[in-house]
Protein backbone atom coordinates (compact mmCIF):
# COMPACT_ATOMS: atom_id res chain seq x y z
CA UNK A 1 0.00 0.00 0.00
CA UNK A 2 2.47 2.17 1.24
CA UNK A 3 4.10 1.55 -2.60
CA UNK A 4 1.64 3.23 -4.32
CA UNK A 5 2.02 6.81 -2.16
CA UNK A 6 4.42 9.41 -4.12
CA UNK A 7 7.10 10.32 -2.43
CA UNK A 8 6.17 14.08 -2.56
CA UNK A 9 3.21 12.99 -0.51
CA UNK A 10 5.13 11.28 2.08
CA UNK A 11 7.18 14.12 2.82
CA UNK A 12 4.10 16.47 3.09
CA UNK A 13 2.64 13.89 5.25
CA UNK A 14 5.76 14.17 7.71
CA UNK A 15 6.80 17.82 7.68
CA UNK A 16 2.90 18.10 8.59
CA UNK A 17 3.39 15.88 11.68
CA UNK A 18 6.60 17.43 12.42
CA UNK A 19 4.58 20.76 12.86
CA UNK A 20 2.01 18.85 14.75
CA UNK A 21 4.79 17.35 17.38
CA UNK A 22 6.22 20.78 17.58
CA UNK A 23 2.70 22.48 18.37
CA UNK A 24 1.94 19.96 20.57
CA UNK A 25 5.14 20.16 22.98
CA UNK A 26 4.97 23.65 22.83
CA UNK A 27 1.41 23.55 24.79
CA UNK A 28 2.11 25.33 27.97
CA UNK A 29 0.61 22.53 29.38
CA UNK A 30 2.64 19.49 28.60
CA UNK A 31 5.11 20.37 30.98
CA UNK A 32 3.41 20.58 34.39
CA UNK A 33 0.17 18.93 35.53
CA UNK A 34 -1.41 21.16 37.58
CA UNK A 35 -2.07 24.27 34.74
CA UNK A 36 -5.64 25.86 35.78
CA UNK A 37 -6.51 24.54 31.85
CA UNK A 38 -10.80 24.85 32.73
CA UNK A 39 -9.89 28.71 33.20
CA UNK A 40 -8.37 28.66 29.98
CA UNK A 41 -10.78 27.29 28.06
CA UNK A 42 -14.42 26.71 29.19
CA UNK A 43 -16.17 23.76 27.51
CA UNK A 44 -18.45 25.51 25.87
CA UNK A 45 -16.25 28.02 23.50
CA UNK A 46 -15.29 26.62 20.46
CA UNK A 47 -11.97 26.10 20.09
CA UNK A 48 -8.93 24.39 17.71
CA UNK A 49 -10.85 21.17 18.70
CA UNK A 50 -14.23 22.03 18.09
CA UNK A 51 -16.53 19.58 15.88
CA UNK A 52 -13.89 16.66 17.11
CA UNK A 53 -16.06 14.59 19.57
CA UNK A 54 -19.16 16.10 20.01
CA UNK A 55 -21.61 13.57 21.13
CA UNK A 56 -25.22 13.52 21.45
CA UNK A 57 -27.30 10.91 22.97
CA UNK A 58 -31.22 11.33 21.85
CA UNK A 59 -34.22 9.28 23.79
CA UNK A 60 -31.37 6.21 24.16
CA UNK A 61 -33.45 3.33 25.71
CA UNK A 62 -32.21 0.23 26.33
CA UNK A 63 -33.87 -3.23 27.33
CA UNK A 64 -32.57 -6.55 28.17
CA UNK A 65 -34.46 -9.96 27.98
CA UNK A 66 -34.26 -11.79 31.22
CA UNK A 67 -35.68 -15.11 31.41
CA UNK A 68 -38.71 -14.25 29.02
CA UNK A 69 -38.85 -10.59 31.06
CA UNK A 70 -38.22 -7.55 29.22
CA UNK A 71 -35.69 -5.72 31.25
CA UNK A 72 -35.38 -1.81 31.20
CA UNK A 73 -32.01 -0.48 31.57
CA UNK A 74 -31.98 2.75 30.52
CA UNK A 75 -34.76 4.84 29.80
CA UNK A 76 -34.37 8.31 27.14
CA UNK A 77 -30.96 8.92 28.20
CA UNK A 78 -31.05 13.00 26.70
CA UNK A 79 -27.24 13.97 26.90
CA UNK A 80 -25.06 16.66 24.50
CA UNK A 81 -21.40 16.46 25.35
CA UNK A 82 -19.32 19.50 23.82
CA UNK A 83 -15.73 18.94 22.13
CA UNK A 84 -12.81 19.07 24.33
CA UNK A 85 -15.04 18.42 27.37
CA UNK A 86 -14.89 16.17 30.87
CA UNK A 87 -18.34 14.16 31.67
CA UNK A 88 -18.82 12.07 34.73
CA UNK A 89 -21.41 9.72 35.25
CA UNK A 90 -22.68 8.56 38.74
CA UNK A 91 -25.11 6.48 39.83
CA UNK A 92 -25.54 3.78 42.08
CA UNK A 93 -24.58 0.56 40.55
CA UNK A 94 -27.02 -1.11 38.59
CA UNK A 95 -28.13 2.00 36.96
CA UNK A 96 -26.73 1.41 33.26
CA UNK A 97 -23.51 3.37 33.88
CA UNK A 98 -21.92 1.09 31.93
CA UNK A 99 -24.25 0.38 29.90
CA UNK A 100 -24.27 3.97 28.41
CA UNK A 101 -20.29 3.18 27.15
CA UNK A 102 -20.86 -0.30 26.16
CA UNK A 103 -23.55 1.40 23.49
CA UNK A 104 -21.36 4.33 22.57
CA UNK A 105 -18.37 2.44 22.09
CA UNK A 106 -20.39 0.12 19.32
CA UNK A 107 -19.80 -3.39 22.12
CA UNK A 108 -23.82 -3.30 22.65
CA UNK A 109 -25.63 -2.40 19.31
CA UNK A 110 -29.19 -2.98 20.09
CA UNK A 111 -31.07 0.12 21.46
CA UNK A 112 -33.20 2.60 20.71
CA UNK A 113 -32.65 6.13 20.07
CA UNK A 114 -29.86 8.11 18.73
CA UNK A 115 -26.47 8.23 19.62
CA UNK A 116 -24.38 10.71 17.18
CA UNK A 117 -20.60 11.62 17.40
CA UNK A 118 -19.88 14.71 15.45
CA UNK A 119 -23.70 14.21 14.26
CA UNK A 120 -23.03 11.19 12.57
CA UNK A 121 -24.88 7.85 14.01
CA UNK A 122 -22.12 5.71 15.51
CA UNK A 123 -21.54 2.38 14.19
CA UNK A 124 -19.63 -0.86 14.89
CA UNK A 125 -16.69 -0.21 17.19
CA UNK A 126 -13.74 1.92 15.71
CA UNK A 127 -10.99 3.59 16.49
CA UNK A 128 -12.38 7.14 17.28
CA UNK A 129 -14.11 6.01 20.06
CA UNK A 130 -11.30 4.64 22.51
CA UNK A 131 -12.39 3.03 26.07
CA UNK A 132 -11.08 2.06 29.00
CA UNK A 133 -12.00 -0.67 31.29
CA UNK A 134 -12.26 -1.02 34.75
CA UNK A 135 -9.54 -4.58 34.39
CA UNK A 136 -6.89 -2.82 32.34
CA UNK A 137 -7.57 -5.97 30.07
CA UNK A 138 -3.92 -5.97 28.58
CA UNK A 139 -3.16 -9.03 26.70
CA UNK A 140 -0.26 -10.96 29.08
CA UNK A 141 1.46 -11.95 26.55
CA UNK A 142 2.41 -8.76 24.66
CA UNK A 143 4.59 -6.04 26.18
CA UNK A 144 3.72 -2.29 27.31
CA UNK A 145 4.57 -1.09 23.81
CA UNK A 146 2.93 -4.02 21.91
CA UNK A 147 -0.10 -3.77 23.75
CA UNK A 148 -0.40 -0.15 23.22
CA UNK A 149 0.61 -0.78 19.39
CA UNK A 150 -2.34 -3.30 19.38
CA UNK A 151 -4.43 -0.21 19.05
CA UNK A 152 -2.26 1.13 16.08
CA UNK A 153 -3.03 -2.27 13.73
CA UNK A 154 -5.82 -1.15 12.40
CA UNK A 155 -4.97 2.12 11.09
CA UNK A 156 -2.88 1.92 7.62
CA UNK A 157 -0.26 4.13 9.12
CA UNK A 158 3.29 3.39 8.66
CA UNK A 159 5.83 1.40 11.02
CA UNK A 160 7.48 4.33 11.84
CA UNK A 161 4.81 5.93 12.60
CA UNK A 162 3.10 3.18 14.75
CA UNK A 163 6.92 3.33 16.46
CA UNK A 164 6.69 7.18 17.33
CA UNK A 165 3.17 7.22 18.76
CA UNK A 166 3.52 4.64 20.44
CA UNK A 167 6.86 6.19 21.87
CA UNK A 168 4.93 9.28 22.50
CA UNK A 169 1.99 7.95 24.11
CA UNK A 170 4.48 5.81 26.64
CA UNK A 171 6.01 8.95 27.52
CA UNK A 172 2.63 10.99 27.95
CA UNK A 173 1.17 7.92 30.85
CA UNK A 174 4.96 8.50 31.93
CA UNK A 175 5.80 4.92 31.69
CA UNK A 176 9.36 5.33 29.54
CA UNK A 177 11.89 3.00 30.46
CA UNK A 178 8.97 0.37 31.18
CA UNK A 179 8.35 -0.28 27.18
CA UNK A 180 9.60 -3.91 26.85
CA UNK A 181 7.87 -5.34 30.38
CA UNK A 182 5.04 -7.64 30.64
CA UNK A 183 1.84 -6.68 32.70
CA UNK A 184 2.42 -8.94 35.19
CA UNK A 185 5.77 -6.74 36.00
CA UNK A 186 3.74 -3.90 36.06
CA UNK A 187 1.73 -2.97 39.40
CA UNK A 188 -2.06 -1.99 38.91
CA UNK A 189 -1.70 1.64 38.36
CA UNK A 190 0.88 1.46 35.91
CA UNK A 191 -1.18 -1.31 33.97
CA UNK A 192 -4.51 1.42 34.18
CA UNK A 193 -1.47 3.69 32.59
CA UNK A 194 -0.74 1.54 29.81
CA UNK A 195 -4.51 1.23 29.16
CA UNK A 196 -5.00 4.69 28.26
CA UNK A 197 -2.10 4.78 26.51
CA UNK A 198 -3.81 2.28 24.27
CA UNK A 199 -7.05 4.18 24.71
CA UNK A 200 -5.27 7.45 23.57
CA UNK A 201 -2.78 6.04 20.92
CA UNK A 202 -4.87 5.97 18.00
CA UNK A 203 -6.19 9.59 18.45
CA UNK A 204 -9.66 8.86 18.95
CA UNK A 205 -12.49 11.61 19.31
CA UNK A 206 -13.25 10.50 22.27
CA UNK A 207 -12.02 8.59 25.30
CA UNK A 208 -15.01 6.29 27.56
CA UNK A 209 -13.70 5.41 31.12
CA UNK A 210 -15.38 2.56 32.63
CA UNK A 211 -14.13 2.84 36.14
CA UNK A 212 -10.93 2.99 35.00
CA UNK A 213 -9.47 3.96 39.03
CA UNK A 214 -12.35 1.78 40.64
CA UNK A 215 -9.74 -1.27 41.39
CA UNK A 216 -6.59 1.08 42.39
CA UNK A 217 -5.80 1.60 45.87
CA UNK A 218 -6.59 5.50 47.57
CA UNK A 219 -3.07 7.10 46.95
CA UNK A 220 -2.88 5.46 43.31
CA UNK A 221 -6.15 6.87 42.66
CA UNK A 222 -5.50 10.29 43.72
CA UNK A 223 -2.44 10.24 41.35
CA UNK A 224 -4.25 9.10 38.72
CA UNK A 225 -6.73 11.41 38.94
CA UNK A 226 -4.15 14.29 38.42
CA UNK A 227 -2.58 12.30 35.54
CA UNK A 228 -5.86 11.90 33.89
CA UNK A 229 -6.65 15.83 34.05
CA UNK A 230 -2.78 16.55 32.58
CA UNK A 231 -3.61 14.07 29.51
CA UNK A 232 -7.14 15.39 28.69
CA UNK A 233 -5.78 19.14 29.04
CA UNK A 234 -3.08 17.91 26.98
CA UNK A 235 -4.82 16.03 24.27
CA UNK A 236 -7.70 17.86 24.18
CA UNK A 237 -10.55 15.22 23.08
CA UNK A 238 -13.56 14.72 25.00
CA UNK A 239 -13.67 12.07 28.13
CA UNK A 240 -16.72 10.41 29.34
CA UNK A 241 -16.25 8.15 32.43
CA UNK A 242 -18.22 6.38 34.81
CA UNK A 243 -17.33 6.43 38.44
CA UNK A 244 -19.13 5.54 41.54
CA UNK A 245 -17.00 8.54 43.35
CA UNK A 246 -18.80 11.51 43.70
CA UNK A 247 -15.44 13.20 44.75
CA UNK A 248 -13.78 11.96 42.09
CA UNK A 249 -16.18 13.01 39.11
CA UNK A 250 -16.32 16.69 41.17
CA UNK A 251 -12.75 16.93 40.70
CA UNK A 252 -12.39 15.70 37.33
CA UNK A 253 -14.98 16.78 35.37
CA UNK A 254 -16.65 19.62 33.72
CA UNK A 255 -20.12 18.31 34.55
CA UNK A 256 -21.49 15.44 36.51
CA UNK A 257 -24.29 13.60 34.89
CA UNK A 258 -26.25 11.98 38.10
CA UNK A 259 -28.52 8.64 36.79
CA UNK A 260 -31.09 7.36 38.65
CA UNK A 261 -30.97 3.11 38.79
CA UNK A 262 -33.92 0.90 37.47
CA UNK A 263 -34.53 1.91 34.62
CA UNK A 264 -30.97 4.35 34.24
CA UNK A 265 -32.49 7.90 33.66
CA UNK A 266 -30.49 10.81 33.85
CA UNK A 267 -31.20 12.52 37.00
CA UNK A 268 -29.57 15.79 37.37
CA UNK A 269 -26.94 17.48 35.35
CA UNK A 270 -24.45 19.61 37.85
CA UNK A 271 -21.77 21.34 36.23
CA UNK A 272 -18.64 22.23 37.95
CA UNK A 273 -17.65 25.49 37.34
CA UNK A 274 -14.28 25.75 39.31
CA UNK A 275 -10.97 26.42 37.80
CA UNK A 276 -8.11 23.15 37.78
CA UNK A 277 -6.61 22.04 39.64
CA UNK A 278 -9.47 22.02 41.99
CA UNK A 279 -9.42 22.47 45.73
CA UNK A 280 -11.19 19.10 47.73
CA UNK A 281 -11.54 21.44 50.75
CA UNK A 282 -12.96 24.38 48.67
CA UNK A 283 -16.80 25.10 50.16
CA UNK A 284 -17.54 25.48 46.40
CA UNK A 285 -15.93 21.84 45.49
CA UNK A 286 -17.71 20.63 48.47
CA UNK A 287 -21.41 22.48 47.46
CA UNK A 288 -20.84 20.38 44.43
CA UNK A 289 -20.05 17.24 46.22
CA UNK A 290 -22.76 17.44 48.43
CA UNK A 291 -25.48 18.59 45.13
CA UNK A 292 -24.46 15.11 43.78
CA UNK A 293 -24.66 12.93 46.70
CA UNK A 294 -27.48 13.95 47.84
CA UNK A 295 -29.09 13.88 44.34
CA UNK A 296 -27.79 10.12 44.93
CA UNK A 297 -29.52 9.19 48.20
CA UNK A 298 -32.76 10.87 47.17
CA UNK B 1 15.70 -23.89 49.57
CA UNK B 2 17.44 -21.95 52.04
CA UNK B 3 16.22 -24.15 54.80
CA UNK B 4 18.44 -26.81 54.12
CA UNK B 5 21.88 -25.54 54.20
CA UNK B 6 21.26 -23.29 57.47
CA UNK B 7 23.25 -20.36 57.56
CA UNK B 8 24.82 -20.45 53.75
CA UNK B 9 23.27 -17.12 52.98
CA UNK B 10 25.22 -15.31 55.98
CA UNK B 11 28.20 -16.93 55.11
CA UNK B 12 27.89 -16.60 52.19
CA UNK B 13 28.12 -12.82 52.93
CA UNK B 14 30.78 -12.84 55.53
CA UNK B 15 33.27 -14.35 52.65
CA UNK B 16 32.49 -12.13 50.10
CA UNK B 17 34.54 -9.50 52.64
CA UNK B 18 37.21 -11.16 51.93
CA UNK B 19 37.04 -12.25 48.58
CA UNK B 20 35.44 -13.16 45.45
CA UNK B 21 36.46 -17.05 45.01
CA UNK B 22 35.19 -18.61 48.25
CA UNK B 23 31.64 -17.02 47.65
CA UNK B 24 31.88 -18.46 43.79
CA UNK B 25 32.92 -21.81 45.39
CA UNK B 26 29.76 -21.26 47.43
CA UNK B 27 27.55 -20.85 44.79
CA UNK B 28 28.86 -23.76 43.09
CA UNK B 29 28.09 -25.97 45.93
CA UNK B 30 24.75 -24.57 46.10
CA UNK B 31 24.02 -25.06 42.05
CA UNK B 32 24.94 -28.78 43.00
CA UNK B 33 23.06 -28.87 45.76
CA UNK B 34 20.04 -27.55 43.65
CA UNK B 35 20.36 -29.71 41.08
CA UNK B 36 21.29 -33.55 43.61
CA UNK B 37 18.12 -32.93 45.28
CA UNK B 38 15.78 -34.47 43.12
CA UNK B 39 18.28 -37.40 42.46
CA UNK B 40 18.33 -37.98 46.55
CA UNK B 41 15.57 -40.24 46.56
CA UNK B 42 16.33 -42.52 43.81
CA UNK B 43 20.18 -42.88 45.70
CA UNK B 44 18.32 -44.35 48.75
CA UNK B 45 16.66 -46.42 46.80
CA UNK B 46 19.66 -48.07 44.85
CA UNK B 47 21.55 -48.27 48.36
CA UNK B 48 18.92 -50.34 50.16
CA UNK B 49 18.29 -52.44 46.90
CA UNK B 50 22.02 -52.63 47.20
CA UNK B 51 21.93 -53.85 50.29
CA UNK B 52 19.30 -55.94 49.97
CA UNK B 53 20.96 -57.85 47.19
CA UNK B 54 24.47 -57.79 49.13
CA UNK B 55 23.31 -59.50 52.31
CA UNK B 56 21.03 -62.10 50.22
CA UNK B 57 17.59 -60.59 51.15
CA UNK B 58 16.14 -61.14 48.15
CA UNK B 59 17.06 -63.67 45.56
CA UNK B 60 19.45 -62.51 42.36
CA UNK B 61 16.80 -64.44 40.16
CA UNK B 62 14.28 -61.97 41.51
CA UNK B 63 15.85 -58.85 41.92
CA UNK B 64 19.47 -58.82 40.51
CA UNK B 65 21.47 -56.69 42.56
CA UNK B 66 22.64 -53.08 40.89
CA UNK B 67 25.73 -53.96 40.06
CA UNK B 68 24.43 -56.17 37.94
CA UNK B 69 22.28 -53.69 36.22
CA UNK B 70 24.77 -51.67 35.45
CA UNK B 71 27.55 -54.08 34.57
CA UNK B 72 24.05 -55.46 31.55
CA UNK B 73 23.74 -51.56 31.01
CA UNK B 74 27.46 -51.34 29.91
CA UNK B 75 27.50 -54.98 28.03
CA UNK B 76 24.33 -53.59 26.19
CA UNK B 77 25.87 -50.24 25.20
CA UNK B 78 28.67 -51.39 24.47
CA UNK B 79 27.63 -54.59 22.44
CA UNK B 80 25.33 -51.61 20.38
CA UNK B 81 21.84 -53.06 21.52
CA UNK B 82 21.23 -49.85 23.27
CA UNK B 83 21.83 -47.82 20.72
CA UNK B 84 20.32 -49.69 17.73
CA UNK B 85 16.94 -50.19 19.53
CA UNK B 86 16.75 -46.65 21.14
CA UNK B 87 17.47 -45.18 17.85
CA UNK B 88 14.94 -46.91 15.88
CA UNK B 89 12.31 -46.15 18.55
CA UNK B 90 13.24 -42.23 18.83
CA UNK B 91 12.88 -42.07 15.03
CA UNK B 92 9.58 -43.98 15.16
CA UNK B 93 8.50 -41.53 17.91
CA UNK B 94 9.73 -38.39 16.05
CA UNK B 95 7.58 -39.37 13.11
CA UNK B 96 4.62 -40.36 15.02
CA UNK B 97 4.87 -37.05 17.29
CA UNK B 98 5.03 -34.83 13.94
CA UNK B 99 2.21 -36.57 12.16
CA UNK B 100 -0.23 -37.03 15.07
CA UNK B 101 0.59 -33.25 16.41
CA UNK B 102 0.45 -31.86 13.26
CA UNK B 103 -2.77 -33.22 13.15
CA UNK B 104 -3.98 -33.03 16.36
CA UNK B 105 -3.03 -29.16 16.18
CA UNK B 106 -4.85 -28.88 12.69
CA UNK B 107 -8.12 -30.75 14.07
CA UNK B 108 -7.68 -28.54 17.78
CA UNK B 109 -7.70 -25.19 15.94
CA UNK B 110 -10.54 -26.29 13.86
CA UNK B 111 -12.52 -27.25 16.59
CA UNK B 112 -11.88 -24.80 18.84
CA UNK B 113 -12.62 -22.09 15.70
CA UNK B 114 -15.75 -23.70 14.41
CA UNK B 115 -18.79 -24.71 16.67
CA UNK B 116 -19.82 -27.24 14.00
CA UNK B 117 -16.89 -29.62 13.79
CA UNK B 118 -16.68 -29.30 17.55
CA UNK B 119 -20.20 -30.22 17.71
CA UNK B 120 -19.85 -33.05 14.67
CA UNK B 121 -16.74 -35.02 16.15
CA UNK B 122 -16.22 -33.18 19.70
CA UNK B 123 -17.90 -35.84 21.84
CA UNK B 124 -16.60 -38.88 19.42
CA UNK B 125 -13.20 -37.57 19.99
CA UNK B 126 -13.74 -37.10 23.90
CA UNK B 127 -15.23 -40.32 23.78
CA UNK B 128 -12.30 -42.44 21.85
CA UNK B 129 -9.61 -40.32 23.59
CA UNK B 130 -11.24 -42.79 27.04
CA UNK B 131 -9.78 -45.91 25.50
CA UNK B 132 -6.75 -46.97 25.82
CA UNK B 133 -4.41 -46.95 22.54
CA UNK B 134 -3.36 -50.37 24.37
CA UNK B 135 -6.95 -51.81 23.60
CA UNK B 136 -6.41 -50.40 20.10
CA UNK B 137 -3.93 -52.96 19.15
CA UNK B 138 -5.74 -55.96 18.04
CA UNK B 139 -8.00 -54.17 16.41
CA UNK B 140 -5.49 -52.45 13.94
CA UNK B 141 -3.38 -55.21 13.77
CA UNK B 142 -6.14 -56.70 11.52
CA UNK B 143 -6.09 -53.01 9.21
CA UNK B 144 -2.36 -52.43 9.05
CA UNK B 145 -0.72 -55.49 9.74
CA UNK B 146 2.34 -55.30 12.27
CA UNK B 147 4.44 -53.43 10.37
CA UNK B 148 5.58 -49.37 11.00
CA UNK B 149 2.25 -48.69 10.01
CA UNK B 150 0.25 -50.11 12.65
CA UNK B 151 3.10 -48.37 15.13
CA UNK B 152 2.56 -45.35 13.47
CA UNK B 153 -1.15 -45.41 13.73
CA UNK B 154 -1.31 -46.09 17.26
CA UNK B 155 1.06 -43.12 18.25
CA UNK B 156 -0.82 -40.70 16.25
CA UNK B 157 -3.84 -41.77 17.89
CA UNK B 158 -1.98 -41.18 20.84
CA UNK B 159 -1.36 -38.14 20.82
CA UNK B 160 -3.56 -36.91 18.24
CA UNK B 161 -6.31 -36.43 20.62
CA UNK B 162 -4.99 -35.10 23.57
CA UNK B 163 -3.53 -32.41 21.63
CA UNK B 164 -6.94 -31.70 19.75
CA UNK B 165 -8.97 -31.90 22.77
CA UNK B 166 -6.61 -29.10 25.23
CA UNK B 167 -6.06 -26.89 21.67
CA UNK B 168 -9.39 -26.55 20.98
CA UNK B 169 -10.36 -25.55 24.74
CA UNK B 170 -7.35 -23.14 24.78
CA UNK B 171 -8.76 -21.38 21.43
CA UNK B 172 -12.26 -21.50 23.10
CA UNK B 173 -11.57 -20.21 26.51
CA UNK B 174 -9.77 -16.85 25.60
CA UNK B 175 -11.63 -14.83 28.11
CA UNK B 176 -14.53 -12.76 26.28
CA UNK B 177 -12.76 -9.66 27.67
CA UNK B 178 -9.87 -9.87 25.32
CA UNK B 179 -12.17 -10.36 22.40
CA UNK B 180 -13.71 -7.18 23.46
CA UNK B 181 -10.57 -5.36 23.31
CA UNK B 182 -9.77 -6.86 19.94
CA UNK B 183 -13.66 -5.47 18.48
CA UNK B 184 -12.94 -2.08 20.11
CA UNK B 185 -9.89 -1.76 18.56
CA UNK B 186 -11.31 -2.96 15.67
CA UNK B 187 -8.92 -5.74 15.25
CA UNK B 188 -9.02 -7.42 11.22
CA UNK B 189 -9.54 -11.31 11.74
CA UNK B 190 -5.94 -12.22 10.72
CA UNK B 191 -4.42 -9.81 13.78
CA UNK B 192 -7.24 -11.04 16.11
CA UNK B 193 -5.80 -14.32 15.36
CA UNK B 194 -2.15 -13.77 15.50
CA UNK B 195 -2.41 -11.36 18.46
CA UNK B 196 -4.53 -12.34 21.15
CA UNK B 197 -6.69 -16.02 20.10
CA UNK B 198 -3.09 -17.82 19.35
CA UNK B 199 -1.16 -16.33 22.02
CA UNK B 200 -3.94 -17.07 25.03
CA UNK B 201 -4.32 -20.75 23.51
CA UNK B 202 -0.60 -21.35 23.87
CA UNK B 203 -0.10 -22.92 27.18
CA UNK B 204 -2.83 -25.09 26.59
CA UNK B 205 -1.36 -25.87 23.33
CA UNK B 206 1.82 -26.80 25.06
CA UNK B 207 0.01 -28.77 27.94
CA UNK B 208 -1.91 -30.60 25.22
CA UNK B 209 2.02 -31.08 23.09
CA UNK B 210 2.89 -32.07 26.02
CA UNK B 211 0.73 -34.99 27.22
CA UNK B 212 1.02 -35.79 23.43
CA UNK B 213 4.50 -36.72 23.12
CA UNK B 214 4.49 -38.87 26.63
CA UNK B 215 1.29 -41.10 25.44
CA UNK B 216 3.38 -41.24 22.14
CA UNK B 217 6.36 -42.52 24.04
CA UNK B 218 4.30 -44.87 26.25
CA UNK B 219 2.12 -46.26 23.61
CA UNK B 220 5.26 -46.90 21.43
CA UNK B 221 6.64 -48.89 24.18
CA UNK B 222 3.80 -51.20 24.53
CA UNK B 223 3.49 -51.37 20.93
CA UNK B 224 6.77 -52.38 20.37
CA UNK B 225 6.86 -55.15 23.34
CA UNK B 226 3.16 -56.57 21.63
CA UNK B 227 4.20 -56.34 17.96
CA UNK B 228 8.01 -55.68 17.02
CA UNK B 229 11.75 -57.06 16.22
CA UNK B 230 13.45 -54.25 17.28
CA UNK B 231 13.23 -51.11 19.37
CA UNK B 232 13.34 -50.40 23.10
CA UNK B 233 10.10 -52.40 23.96
CA UNK B 234 10.81 -55.37 21.93
CA UNK B 235 14.19 -55.28 23.80
CA UNK B 236 12.41 -55.68 27.01
CA UNK B 237 9.88 -57.78 25.94
CA UNK B 238 12.72 -60.16 24.59
CA UNK B 239 14.55 -59.97 28.13
CA UNK B 240 11.59 -60.99 29.49
CA UNK B 241 11.39 -64.24 27.00
CA UNK B 242 14.83 -65.49 28.16
CA UNK B 243 14.45 -64.87 31.89
CA UNK B 244 17.12 -62.07 32.11
CA UNK B 245 15.21 -59.68 34.81
CA UNK B 246 18.80 -57.33 34.46
CA UNK B 247 17.70 -56.42 30.89
CA UNK B 248 14.24 -55.54 31.57
CA UNK B 249 15.32 -53.49 34.40
CA UNK B 250 17.82 -51.56 32.85
CA UNK B 251 15.57 -51.01 29.25
CA UNK B 252 12.77 -50.01 32.10
CA UNK B 253 14.89 -47.36 33.61
CA UNK B 254 15.83 -46.31 29.74
CA UNK B 255 12.85 -45.71 28.73
CA UNK B 256 11.55 -43.59 32.27
CA UNK B 257 14.81 -41.32 31.48
CA UNK B 258 13.96 -40.47 27.94
CA UNK B 259 10.23 -39.95 28.38
CA UNK B 260 11.38 -37.54 31.17
CA UNK B 261 13.62 -36.15 28.66
CA UNK B 262 11.58 -35.28 26.07
CA UNK B 263 8.73 -33.90 28.40
CA UNK B 264 11.87 -31.80 29.85
CA UNK B 265 13.09 -30.52 26.56
CA UNK B 266 9.36 -29.38 25.93
CA UNK B 267 9.12 -28.04 29.14
CA UNK B 268 12.13 -26.03 28.63
CA UNK B 269 10.79 -24.77 25.33
CA UNK B 270 7.49 -24.18 26.77
CA UNK B 271 9.34 -21.94 29.24
CA UNK B 272 11.21 -20.45 26.29
CA UNK B 273 7.50 -19.53 24.70
CA UNK B 274 5.45 -18.59 27.49
CA UNK B 275 8.21 -15.48 29.14
CA UNK B 276 5.28 -13.78 29.72
CA UNK B 277 3.71 -16.10 32.38
CA UNK B 278 7.15 -15.47 34.75
CA UNK B 279 9.31 -18.22 36.26
CA UNK B 280 6.70 -19.12 38.74
CA UNK B 281 4.45 -21.12 35.95
CA UNK B 282 6.92 -22.98 34.41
Amino acid sequence: MSLSVPASWTARVSAYSNVMAGWLSATPDSASGSSPRAALRPPSEPTATSGRGALQLRRVNKRYEVDGKSLDVLQGIDLVVEPGEFICLVGASGCGKSTILRLIVGLDSDHDGEILLDDRPIGPPGLERGIVFQEHRLMPWLTVEQNIALSLEATGRSAAERARLVREHVDLVGLTGFERAFPRQLSGGMAQRVAIARGLVSQPKILLLDEPLGALDSLTRLYLQQELLRIWSRERITMVMVTHDVEEAAFLSDRIVVLSPRPGRVRRIIPVDLPHPRDRGDPRFIAIRQAALGELSR
Amino acid sequence: MSMSIPGTASTAQGLSRTGQAPVTVLRFAQRIWRFSRPLMFPAAIVLVWSAASAYGWVSPKILPSPVTIAETFWDMLAGGDISANLGISLIRVAKGFVVGGSLGLALGVAMGFSRTVEIWIGPLFRTVSQVPSLVWIPLLMQLFGIDEMLKLVIMVKACLIPIAITSSEGIRNIPGQYLEVAQVLALSRRSRIVNIILPGALPSIFNGLRQGLSHVWVSLVIVEMMVSAEGIGYLMSWGRLIFQLDVVIVCMILVGVIGFSLDFGLQRLEARCLRWRGTGAS
